[in-house]
């Protein structure tokens, strides 16, 4: 790997602001408790309120403050997100080295369950799923992850493929180092970039989903979400509550995603080095 | 050639669907019968209805002996029975299939060629300003949410200019006919469709611009030059067409997503195709009506990548060479 991730960053527009963004919304969720000026579940008689000093953008349909709600959801996205982020593209590591080397029939098993899962519609089967169990935030992170690491198994293993017939790796294998200490020393190290790439991409993917199923109401409904905000707001659509209550909290939403898709499409040359010098930003 | 490999993975991927379709709701704690028709339905259940169901899907048999009861009724087409609607699912799910299929297919089609087109040009220009405003403005949207987008859209055209309806597929008692029916379905269909489409656009177009960036390197665009083409013949005809080949192979992961994405874009117009209905029993807990929303939409996603898998090497002959 000759290429300089950061520089490749650095180097894109969108990248910049893709991780402007993302410190941003990670700064709201971690100072949530400072910015919210209510208790995010403190319900009220005072409903369907306009922005005011004292409420920002307003309070819900019961009494709720909107601009609370909406710092102290930023940090369940960004849960989920980051947390199938990690342990997906951990998964995908660890089988798509493994299916590397090791070869043989357990490679073959591997890759057949990662290919059936590329074809299998996600979205669907962790709606049906979740019709059945509501899951809490943890089962939800779970859930998403035995069900994303797949694509990111795929990439890392060619990757690692590739990695193995190098020079370097010959030479420990010629010392006697074991496939776990060439795995763990030279070629996860080298995988680096195309980590980042995969967990960005997993992150992205998480989010979107943990708002469609908070949207669809098969989340856990006592936690605050923006997906959960946004039915709620489709409700009141013909009243002009939208402005503060909706708007707000689809562009939070979409800000993160459009974030996460600016810095891993920066960061893209990495898997597919041809591409590089398209942007010339 | 096709490879046998191919058709061992989507096996594989058929038989999870049916177990995920046999074992989920058999693994809920509790009766059986609860956690296939939730426990409202349960109640209001008549005993003799109960027993008929207990006998039809073999629930008081061993787990075995169940698999094979279901394996039958679902080679007789049988998909279960809808307690909220109180009929068999598959014609309650075929019955809002016609409005699906006319908001995924034209969105498909209008997403697929305008991001093609996009791509295409964006590719061609690549570096230049259009090229990286395109790139950014289409990454931004690819961001937002299909719900989100169909809110937006609710609110700007349906709610606040009133130009559009604000739900369903049809002007109810209306009485129309003929020219003057198919406009109100046009006009009910109109901003579903540019949710939809606009949410789906990013994906081919940044494929095809990726995959133009490296065909415009081949040495054969170089010959083509050299032989004096036009621009035009140069950018669709030599360029265009060798992007657009893995704009096709990504066409069944795609119609998945769009298929998913219109059940999101169904729910705010409330628009009566699967995937409101989705919603509807999601609401009701009338998991016999999504699990056999599930088992179309998965098993028609899965036949849709099979046949897309089939074709490819006609559309690129290059392909079987790497068999």
């Amino acid at each position: 790997m000759h290429i300089d991730l950061k520089k490749e960053i650095k180097e894109s527009g969108p990248g910049k602001i893709g991780i402007i963004i993302l410190l941003l919304m990670i700064a709201v969720a971690l100072l949530a408790p400072v910015l919210a000026r209510y208790d995010p579940y403190q319900q009220s008689t005072a409903s369907l309120l306009s922005p005011s000093w004292n409420h920002w953008l307003g309070t819900n349909h019961v009494g709720q403050d909107v601009w609370s709600r909406l710092v102290f959801g930023a940090r369940t996205s960004l849960l989920v997100g980051f947390g199938v982020g990690i342990l997906s593209t951990l998964l995908g590591t660890i089988f798509g080295v493994s299916a590397a080397m090791l070869g043989g029939l357990y490679e073959k098993v591997v890759m057949r369950i990662v290919d059936a899962f590329i074809v299998i519609p996600m979205v669907i089967i962790v709606i049906l799923i979740s019709a059945y169990i509501r899951p809490s935030i943890l089962t939800l992170i779970l859930l998403l992850s035995l069900l994303s690491w797949q694509g990111g198994a795929r990439i890392m293993r060619a990757q690692a493929l590739s990695l193995k017939e190098r020079g370097h790796v010959a030479a420990a294998r010629s010392f006697g180092a074991h496939h776990f200490y060439i795995a763990w020393r030279h070629i996860v190290p080298d995988l680096g970039p195309i980590l980042l790439v995969d967990f960005i991409y997993s992150v992205r993917r998480a989010v979107f989903m943990e708002a469609g199923l908070a949207f669809l109401g098969i989340t856990d409904p006592t936690v605050v979400s923006w997906g959960m905000m946004m039915r709620d707001a489709l409700s009141f659509s013909y009243l002009n509550v939208w402005q503060w209550w909706l708007v707000p909290t689809g562009v939070a939403l979409s800000l993160t995603i459009i974030g996460l898709t600016f810095v891993g499409h920066a960061a893209e040359p990495v898997i597919e080095p041809r591409l590089r010098g398209a942007e010339v930003a | 050639m096709f490879s046998k490999g191919n058709i061992v993975t989507y096996v594989i991927a058929f038989l999870f669907i049916l177990a995920l379709n046999f074992f989920l709701p058999r693994m809920m704690p509790g009766d059986p019968l609860m956690a296939i028709y939730g426990d409202e339905a349960l109640i209001a259940m008549t005993p003799e209805l109960k027993a008929e169901l207990v006998e039809r899907f073999a629930l008081d048999q061993p787990l075995w002996q169940q698999l094979g009861a279901y394996f039958v009724t679902l080679f007789q087409g049988e998909l279960g029975h809808s307690y909220y609607y109180n009929a068999p699912v598959l014609p309650v799910i075929l019955g809002r299939l016609p409005w699906t299929l006319l908001l995924v297919g034209s969105s498909l089609v209008l997403s697929t060629i305008l991001g093609i087109v996009l791509g295409i040009e964006s590719g061609w220009r690549r570096g230049s300003k259009t090229d990286r405003s395109m790139l950014a403005g289409l990454m931004s949207l690819n961001g937002f949410p299909d719900f989100f987008l169909g809110m937006l859209l609710l609110i700007a055209f349906g709610v606040t200019l009133g130009i559009f309806p604000l739900a369903g597929a049809l002007t109810p008692y209306s009485g129309l006919s003929g020219l003057a029916l198919l406009l109100d379905i046009l006009r009910h269909l109109f901003l579903p469709v540019a949710a939809l489409t606009l949410a789906h656009l990013a994906g081919g177009y940044l494929l095809t611009r990726n995959t133009m960036i490296t065909v415009l390197k081949e040495p054969y665009m170089l010959t083509a030059k050299a032989k004096g083409l036009s621009q035009r013949a140069l950018k669709y005809r030599h360029a265009g067409r060798n992007s657009m080949l893995p704009v096709v192979t990504q066409t069944g992961i795609w119609i998945g997503r769009v298929v998913t994405g219109a059940l999101f874009v169904e729910l705010v117009f409330a628009y009566p195709g699967v995937g409101y209905l989705t919603y509807e029993a999601l609401l009701a807990r009338d998991y016999p009506i999504i699990q056999g929303v599930f088992l179309m939409v998965a098993v028609s996603v899965l036949v849709i990548n099979f046949l897309i898998d089939l074709s490819y090497p006609k559309l690129d002959p290059r392909v079987s060479y790497a068999y």
